[in-house]
């Protein structure tokens, strides 16, 4: 034991000085906080609507959840502070939100219900989070719900699983006459789509007849059965209109299939389902063409369930996102007019002896504060019932709020919601008015159904209305990414948008919350929409989301960047592309400007890793065929026995419909140049883990301490300690799925 | 900055201008900061402690009435952070990492170590105890200052620290005969 009297100890403790970072976050996070509370002082009366002291325990219940959630976070994760949820809570009184020189729409609630009488659903309630609070929660937000809706019929709890009679009680369409190709069935809480007519029978088959037993068991077993229900459910709404996104029936039975034995506490979170990459022969399939992709949603959701506890999804992991998630030093190109260049390295594979990683890596051009063109951003809010927890709509609120501090004061914001109704909160305004649009943005509060729709629409109608000729028009959409409609119809839903597209408004989407997440609408919206899905689980990815690369969110560069590359058969048996399994695109799809690609903003970083096996290593994972004489094709050829390949890009400049190419071979003795040396190992380590979060079915024998080792001799400077991050979320996976 | 310039600085804030509010921040993060570090002896802990610290100040400014002084009352919200912080710790004893990073950024780490520790053995001995250890010995308040911060009176402290010293020393003398 210490000699020193403990008094003595205590006077000496000398804390280290605070980390700048540190105190940056910290101080963001409170003048955040800051605005948010002056805002709702500035609409005070609204704070003191009349409330049921049952509300006021739901929020404590929420509150608590957040709490327990908040802590649950590592520690570089805890910024989203779990924050008292007074404002967000369900209210007796549905009034409209305080806005000022704006007739308000109606009542959300209000609406909903006089449009559709039919079931009322409550709101969905967190089913599966480790914290296990969702037991107290659910009837608490029960309550609350009933609370806000006095005219809903009493429903059973999400729990419950309406009886068969009311699976076929599909609601009556919604009066306006466009939107009957959008008419939604409403099956159960959880709100699995389908086309009227279609499902209802199956479900009738397999739901159990009589009331509905309750408990959070049958929660459990409930959404078991839904997903057995349509093997193809998740990945029918997937599938793009030009059938590219078409995934193979072997794969998607069961979203929940991953390669780890433990039990896995998922939600409803809906993922593409895909097979990884499969290793191909050169003389095979000397071409492999795909889309960039510079999406990073899957990072910060794997980042969530790891924190969380729980094992990632297998479709949840997408390498190419993790990968892109983290910013590398790729020289930047330096004009408008040709707005990026490839920066091409060779190195050796950590995960596989005698072979190589070629990286292909692209950073956007930068644009200049002053060549920023005028911004028309419409943010659309889903504020139907499910958003009422802390880590969405408050959480949505807040991110937009940031946003606001990159606008230039005549950029205009406007605000639509949608929930059992769309509605208009905030017409187009100068960003200057900065009070105003803060104020209209917290005055939101949570209630109702998803029309998602409607919504869409009547944001894309805002746009148009302020629409700026040279400048942005580009509409914001923040959900838990469930959008009711039918699962037909969000393939019109998809090619709305893309008409949308072509008339210069384009859509990103912001996925918030987990359970419900329906990654694959996010996703594909945000691609027809030229835009980009993120997924944001705290106000520091948000930060870095809507400030930090706040130029690549709002400013494309370049138009359906497609990426091909011609192996050479001389010198390369075999490839592989690392990620981009739903972004592969057919050989001839690269010259045709049709087919539309992945955009880049400014500034955006893009990677591309593929794994080579070279001609010479013993490495070959394909057999050669013993009749076929490919050996022959194998022979070197005069003059390109230096090149590996030869890489082309294909892409458009913002306003134009032609491409343009950029080409450049890979040469054999390609190195790493020093400048680039901790990008391309630290990417290369990130690969890694998503390939071992996958099943490591290529990465032989990486383990996750040798991620770990790798991502940390590649920290660099990390200013915002991203890397540093991913080094605990290594350290937590490991700790979860075993010592390989 | 003296106390009128100070109090000048907190009405800005309470009035709602920002930059007023930022000042304030930044006038009183490294306080809050070695506040929390004394508190859980870790760098990251610290920092969301103290960054907790200052979003509940954005919060409950303007429910600061002048009449302690602003240091107490910000005390007093630094040590409900904490406190949460070490509910939260206590309900979520959640499997151990793999390896636990030790504090890299503490002077040594064995001495971030022994505190934890220390600080660990002080909770054990009764209710506030902790707080007022921190308080009296750590920032070096007088017990009535110790008082006015936790809520309690003068005495409570004056009694809270006499009986830490009796245990302590009891549990030494124990250690050593064994």
């Amino acid at each position: 034991m210490n000699t020193q009297s403990f008094e003595r100890q205590l006077q000496q403790i000398d804390p280290p000085p605070p980390d700048s970072a540190a105190r940056l976050r910290a101080r963001r996070a409170a003048l955040e906080e800051f605005d948010r509370v002056k805002a709702l002082r500035g609409q005070r009366h609204s704070w003191r609507a009349p409330r049921v002291w049952l509300g006021g325990f739901a929020a404590a219940g929420v509150a608590i959840v957040g709490a327990s959630l908040y802590w649950l976070m590592p520690a570089s994760e805890r910024v989203v502070a779990f924050r008292p949820v007074v404002p967000v809570q369900a209210r007796t009184s549905a009034r409209p939100p305080a806005v000022p020189d704006q007739s308000p729409p109606p009542p959300a609630e209000v609406t909903a219900a006089k449009q559709r009488p039919a079931p009322r659903l409550p709101p969905r309630r967190n089913v599966a989070a480790p914290a296990a609070p969702s037991a107290a929660g659910a009837p608490i937000a029960e309550i609350s719900a009933r609370a806000s809706n006095p005219t809903a019929p009493q429903q059973p709890p999400t729990s419950a699983i309406t009886a068969p009679a009311a699976v076929a009680a599909v609601p009556p369409a919604p009066p306006r006459g466009d939107e009957d190709e959008l008419a939604e069935a409403q099956v159960t809480g959880t709100r699995i789509l389908a086309p009227p007519g279609t499902s209802a029978p199956t479900e009738a088959g397999v739901v159990p007849a009589g009331g509905p037993p309750r408990g959070s068991n049958f929660i459990g077993n409930t959404i078991a059965n839904l997903r057995g229900l349509d093997p193809t459910f998740g990945s029918r709404t997937l599938t793009l209109s030009d059938g590219r996104r078409v995934v193979s029936a072997s794969n998607q039975a069961d979203v929940n299939s991953a390669p780890y034995g433990a039990a896995q506490p998922q939600a409803n979170d809906k993922f593409e389902q895909f097979a990884i990459n499969p290793v191909k022969r050169t003389a095979d399939e000397p071409v492999s063409t795909f889309s960039i992709d510079v999406d990073t949603a899957s990072y910060s959701f794997v980042r969530r369930q790891l924190n969380e506890g729980a094992p990632p999804p297998a479709g949840a992991v997408r390498t190419e996102e993790m990968i892109n998630y983290f910013d590398y030093d790729w020289p930047a190109a330096d004009s408008r007019e040709l707005p990026f260049k490839p920066t091409v390295t060779v190195s050796d594979s950590p995960w596989g002896t005698g072979k190589k990683l070629v990286h292909i890596g692209i950073k956007g051009y930068e644009l200049p504060a002053r060549q920023r063109p005028d911004v028309n951003l419409v943010l659309l809010l889903d504020v139907s019932g499910s958003m009422n927890e802390p880590d969405k709509l408050p959480l949505a609120q807040r991110s937009m709020a940031m946003l606001l501090d990159n606008l230039k004061p005549t950029d205009t914001v406007g605000i639509a919601v949608y929930a059992g109704a769309a509605g208009e909160v905030l017409p187009p305004t100068p960003a200057r008015d900065r009070d105003v649009i803060l104020r209209a943005l917290y005055s939101l509060r949570p209630g109702g159904s998803t029309a998602g729709a409607a919504g869409i629409r009547l944001a894309y109608d805002m746009a148009a209305r302020s629409f700026r000729k040279e400048g942005v028009n580009r509409i914001l959409l923040a959900t838990d990414g469930d959008f009711n409609v039918g699962i037909s119809d969000a393939r019109q839903l998809q090619h709305f948008v893309e008409q949308q597209r072509e008339r210069g408004i384009f859509l990103s989407v912001l996925g918030f919350g987990e359970d419900n997440y329906r990654d694959d609408i996010a996703q594909a919206l945000a691609q027809n929409g030229n835009g980009v899905a993120a997924y944001i689980d705290t106000l520091n990815e948000a930060h870095k989301v809507l400030v930090e690369q706040a130029g690549s969110q709002l400013f494309t560069i370049a138009k359906d960047v497609k990426l091909q590359v011609e192996f050479n058969p001389a010198t390369v048996a075999e490839y592989r592309l690392v990620g981009y399994e739903t972004r592969a695109l057919a050989r001839e799809d690269f010259n045709n400007d049709k087919v539309d690609a992945g955009d880049v903003g400014a500034g955006h970083t893009v990677t591309a890793i593929y794994e080579i096996t070279p001609v010479d290593s013993a490495a070959r994972l394909v057999d050669g065929l013993r009749y076929g004489g490919e050996e022959k094709k194998q022979a070197p050829d005069a003059g390109n026995a230096d090149e590996y390949g030869y890489l082309k890009i294909r892409y458009k400049l913002p306003g134009s419909d032609t491409s343009q190419l950029i080409e450049q071979p890979i040469a054999v003795r390609t190195g790493v140049p020093r400048a680039v040396r901790r990008d391309v190992a630290f990417s290369t380590a990130v690969a890694g883990f998503a390939q071992l979060l996958q099943g490591g079915k290529y990465t032989g024998p990486l383990t996750y301490d040798d991620v770990y080792r790798q991502a940390k001799d590649a920290l660099g400077e990390d200013p915002r300690g991203y890397r540093a991050e991913f080094l605990q979320l290594v350290r937590r996976a490991q700790g979860m799925l075993g010592q390989r | 900055m003296d106390n009128e310039q100070l109090t000048g600085l907190i009405r800005r804030a309470q009035g709602g201008d920002r930059s007023g509010f930022a000042e304030l921040v930044d006038l009183h993060y490294d306080a809050i900061h070695r506040f929390a570090w004394k508190w859980c002896a870790h760098r990251a802990d610290a920092e969301d402690i103290a960054q907790q610290a200052c979003i509940k100040l954005a919060r409950s400014l303007a429910q600061y009435r002048f009449q302690a002084p602003f240091s107490s009352w910000l005390y007093r919200l630094v040590v409900s952070c904490a406190q949460d912080w070490q509910r939260a710790q206590r309900r979520h004893l959640h499997a151990a990492l793999p390896e636990d990073e030790p504090d890299h950024h503490a002077g040594r780490p064995e001495d971030a170590i022994h505190l934890t520790q220390l600080l660990e053995q002080l909770e054990t001995l009764g209710t506030g105890m902790r707080e007022t250890a921190l308080l009296v010995h750590a920032e070096g308040l007088s017990h009535a200052e110790a008082g006015e911060i936790l809520g309690v009176s003068e005495s409570t402290i004056s009694w809270r620290i006499h009986t830490m010293r009796r245990l302590m020393n009891k549990r030494e003398q124990v250690a050593s005969t064994l």
